[in-house]
């Protein structure tokens, strides 16, 4: 398959998987530690929304789904698939609990990928994509516009019945 | 790149070493499932994470070349009482105040 169009696909299903499963499991509902509440209440003053706010605070402050994917591309890389998803699970957990989280996005995030990876070696797309993809799903949550991001994130929790109760 | 030729033996090793620490979960008690929302507890059940570690575990031992039924069993018992007595230890749970 074309590198460029590999690329695009794996950005698209990196993104769905850690957007989708990191406000499954409630990351725009409230903060894990105390930094997130401040980077979520900075991006509500700047016009944005304050669950996606506290989304991206989460994801900052811990490694959640999106570290999961991308060590788990990053593992499958390296040492193979599945393992190296499997070991990235396990390392995102350790992760997870020493920033105070319980960890459930990381590892799930870390498990869905590599099971992604796998259907995607069929049809041509290696880890080395998503290792790509991933960096640029994260950029356009982190990198680009956040009160914009957050708004969209914010849509997405609400669809999804995780909008925060906070004010 | 591409492996796709899954040994049959690797797919059930697996299965076994999460059977394993399914089982001996059971035995020293630990929970099978943690309380709801389960998004925000720190219980440690037999699903998660005992069942993840025993997974990873056994991926760490196979790449550096202990294969085998028997390795994945150990691994799985072992990971049960990993998660019963010593996880909490090396990784506890935040004392500061909780959001959730």
């Amino acid at each position: 398959m074309n590198e460029i169009i590999a690329i695009i696909i794996a950005v698209v299903l990196c993104w769905l998987n850690f957007v989708l499963i990191d406000t499954w499991m409630g990351l725009p509902e409230a903060p894990g530690v105390k930094g997130a509440e401040v980077i979520g209440r900075a991006v509500k003053k700047r016009g944005g929304d304050l669950a996606g706010g506290l989304f991206q605070g989460n994801i900052v402050c811990s490694p959640d789904a999106s570290a999961g994917t991308l060590l788990a591309s990053a593992a499958c890389y390296t040492i193979g698939t599945p393992e190296g998803g499997l070991v990235a699970a396990v390392l995102v957990y350790a992760g997870n609990r020493l920033c105070a989280d319980p960890g459930y996005a990381g590892t799930t995030g870390a498990l869905t990928i590599t099971c992604i990876i796998y259907a995607a070696s069929y049809i041509g797309i290696g880890p080395a994509e998503f290792i790509v993809g991933m960096v640029l799903a994260i950029v356009t949550i982190q990198g680009i516009d956040h009160p914009l991001a957050s708004k969209l994130l914010g849509k997405i929790a609400d669809k999804l019945g995780r909008h925060t109760k906070l004010t | 790149m591409f492996i796709h030729a899954f040994p049959t033996i690797i797919i059930i090793s697996y299965i076994l070493a999460v059977v394993a620490a399914m089982v001996v979960g059971l035995v020293l008690r630990i929970p099978i499932l943690p309380e709801r929302p389960m998004r925000y507890s720190w219980t440690i059940s037999i699903i998660f994470p005992t069942s993840i570690l025993a997974l990873g575990f056994t991926a760490m031992l196979f790449k550096l070349g202990y294969t085998g039924i028997p390795v994945a069993i150990i691994v799985g018992i072992l990971t049960a009482v990993f998660a019963k007595y010593f996880l909490e230890r090396l990784l506890p749970r935040p004392q500061v105040e909780e959001y959730a």
